[in-house]
């Protein structure tokens, strides 16, 4: 379909003309900005001659050169910025943790048997309000607070246009499919036992969730949480998972997500992210996944269980990269920082 | 260059709209080709512009669908007119006429709203239909417009099949807050728009503010290029730069400095923690680039800010 049309938008311009069919098929067949840059390359490789003298709009070569500047550019504000932060300390948005506090509370890495109940209560109720929103849709329902003027009309023709019920819709309610991706890496170790607690109760709170666990690898552990008893779906992944406490290739591990698992995302979808950052590959292989994931998600949420250790900052080179895709970013090592969460996202919902 | 595109560049210079050729051509080709033209860009290019500026220029309406979540058929579509179906049951009360014919009556296209998208395939002159922001409509409502857009026409359940009188020259634009979907964007030429080059945007301030002049002009837009490589909430886009000229033509400022951009910087950044950021931090750098270049002599580029800028940064 897009050879043909690419045929018939050439036959209605200057054919002689290079940049002219350049614009011309680039409008036609690439569709996107992603697809634009592959399409550039393909096209003057093609044609040999390096010469674009197709002026601006096209991201050409001034495109990329001012890309490479914009890039060191940024990362050197970023750092500015962080370090200003240190100082000030937004704790990236969710309500500021203080060390001292931190050092008082008990970790997630020692919490006894009598908090897991606890822990699940609240999981739930963090499940629950980044899952569910009320929709702009409408569906009839008997009790709704809009009025539904159309049914009411041609129920009011069967009493000779007199109204004698009217008739009502309501908001639906939206289901969002939660993603869950956990790092469980050597560094990630001490925490677990938290994990497998937050991935457990999420996934029995809300029906819709797809959880992975990484390291080096990527594997779906979904199957393996339906079990209804924890142990046994503990033991289950342990042996399924081969890498369990290895180290991280935390950009590795998204674009893998990305291209096998991408299905299961849409504009919906949360994706809550647990780990701590400490990336062993490539950053721009992060930062690009990073930013695929957030252009395809509803909301990223990164929740990091060792933001509030004694000695960790959160400048780790993956850390730094990935924060800009990042809509919530939060301490989870916890009881009091998960209750904290949750408390701020019934503030922002 | 087709003759075709440089007379499309040059209607839309002469509605003020500077067109590179990059724009012009894909303009063209919607316009040759009767396919919907999605752009996509940064909030502030002037997306929009090109829909106005492409019905002015053709002599034909534009018909704007402002698209937001939640928009669904009544909204884009069609409505029934229910106080004025109402009245007319009222009104013929009494009368001999069954239920069925009734019904039939009140269902009828003079009881019909029409709402854009049936409005736009409606009209006896081919209209320039504006699907604006269409990435902050949901999936559902994209997949609607697709069939609308695929087959111009529409079915009414109470009256049956609307076919289009007119094919309308469709422009959509996103701001990319969500992705949108494959079917809708085969569907489509696409056409980035960039912030523009430094060049560009001389060119765009001193066509739209007349009375300013070159020097001031120069001075906005070198320091529009330095902006745009911080890291903001939101970058300004050229209507900013259209609203800062205006801004300081009103103040009597005829050159940039301290005084001048801190007095103005509310017109710039709609973010608090943009303004802030910036007046605390970065406002001392960009008046260096700004005297870095005054030294460099003119005329200004692309290059030699992107240059200052650079060197800017390893100076710190």
């Amino acid at each position: 379909m897009e050879a043909a049309d690419a045929l018939r938008a050439l036959a209605v311009v200057e054919v002689t003309d290079r940049p002219e069919v350049y614009l011309t098929l680039r409008a036609v067949l690439a569709s996107g900005q992603d697809a634009q840059r592959v399409f550039d390359e393909v096209f003057w490789e093609f044609w040999g001659a390096r010469q674009r003298e197709v002026d601006a709009g096209a991201p050409g070569e001034q495109g990329t050169l001012a890309l490479d500047g914009q890039r060191a550019l940024d990362r050197v504000l970023l750092e500015w910025h962080e370090a200003d932060e240190d100082a000030g300390g937004e704790g990236e948005r969710v309500p500021a943790y203080s060390p001292v506090e931190a050092l008082t509370r008990k970790d997630f890495s020692a919490f006894s048997a009598d908090e897991l109940n606890e822990i699940t209560a609240v999981v739930i109720a963090i499940a629950r309000r980044v899952a569910t929103r009320l929709s702009r849709r409408t569906r009839a329902a008997r009790r709704g607070h809009l009025v539904d003027l159309r049914r009411t009309m041609r129920a009011s023709l069967r009493s000779g246009g007199e109204i004698l019920e009217i008739l009502r819709r309501e908001r639906r309610l939206q289901k969002t499919r939660i993603v869950l991706l956990c790092d469980v890496s050597g560094s990630m170790d001490l925490y677990s036992r938290f994990l497998i607690q937050f991935v457990y109760a999420l996934q029995h709170a809300v029906g819709r969730v797809e959880t992975f666990v990484f390291s080096t690898g990527l594997s779906r552990i979904t199957g393996s949480l339906a079990h209804e008893d924890l142990r046994a779906a503990l033991d289950e992944i342990s042996r399924r998972v081969p890498d369990w406490s290895g180290g991280t290739k935390i950009g590795r591990s998204l674009r893998r997500f990305l291209t096998e698992y991408g299905t299961v995302l849409d504009p919906r979808t949360v994706v809550i992210i647990i780990s701590d950052g400490w990336d062993t590959g490539e950053v721009d292989v992060l930062e690009a996944a990073m930013a695929e994931l957030r252009r395809r998600t509803a909301k990223v949420i990164w929740l990091n269980p060792l933001l509030a250790s004694p000695g960790y900052e959160p400048i780790c080179q993956g850390m730094r990269v990935a924060l800009p895709y990042v809509d919530i970013f939060a301490p989870a090592h916890n009881l009091e920082s998960l209750k904290r969460l949750e408390r701020y996202l019934t503030r922002v919902s | 260059m087709h003759p075709e595109v440089s007379r499309i560049q040059e209607l839309l210079s002469g509605q003020g709209y500077i067109a590179d050729r990059a724009i012009a051509t894909s303009v063209y080709l919607s316009i040759a080709l009767r396919k919907p033209l999605l752009i996509e860009g940064a909030a502030g290019v002037g997306k929009t512009e090109v829909a106005k500026v492409m019905a002015r220029a053709l002599g034909t309406d534009l018909i704007r669908l402002q698209c937001y979540e939640g928009l669904d058929a009544t909204t884009s579509l069609y409505e029934w007119n229910y106080q004025r179906q109402l009245l007319h049951i009222r009104l013929s009360e009494g009368g001999e006429r069954s239920v069925a014919e009734r019904e039939a009556e009140i269902f009828s296209e003079a009881f019909l709203l029409k709402r854009p998208l049936l409005n736009a395939i409606t009209q006896a002159q081919a209209p320039v239909l504006l699907v604006d922001e269409i990435d902050r409509a949901d999936a559902e409502f994209e997949a609607f417009l697709l069939e609308v857009l695929s087959d111009f026409q529409v079915s009414i359940p109470e009256i049956g099949t609307i076919t289009a009188t007119t094919t309308p020259y469709v422009v959509l634009t996103s701001n990319r807050t969500r992705e949108l979907g494959d079917a809708l964007r085969r569907r489509c030429l696409y056409l980035w728009i960039d912030y523009p080059s430094f060049e560009k945007e001389l060119e765009i301030v001193s066509r739209r503010v007349p009375a300013i002049n070159g020097h001031l002009a120069e001075q906005i837009g070198a320091l529009m290029q330095l902006i745009r490589r911080l890291r903001l909430e939101k970058t300004p886009g050229v209507a900013e730069t259209l609203d800062w000229s205006a801004a300081l033509m009103a103040l009597h400022r005829d050159h940039l400095d301290r005084e001048a951009v801190e007095e103005t910087l509310g017109v710039l950044f709609k973010h608090q923690d943009d303004a802030t950021t910036v007046r605390t931090q970065w406002l001392e750098p960009l008046l260096d680039g700004l005297a870095v270049l005054e030294r460099e002599g003119r005329p200004w580029s692309q290059e030699l800010i992107a240059r200052a800028a650079d060197r800017l940064q390893t100076r710190r």
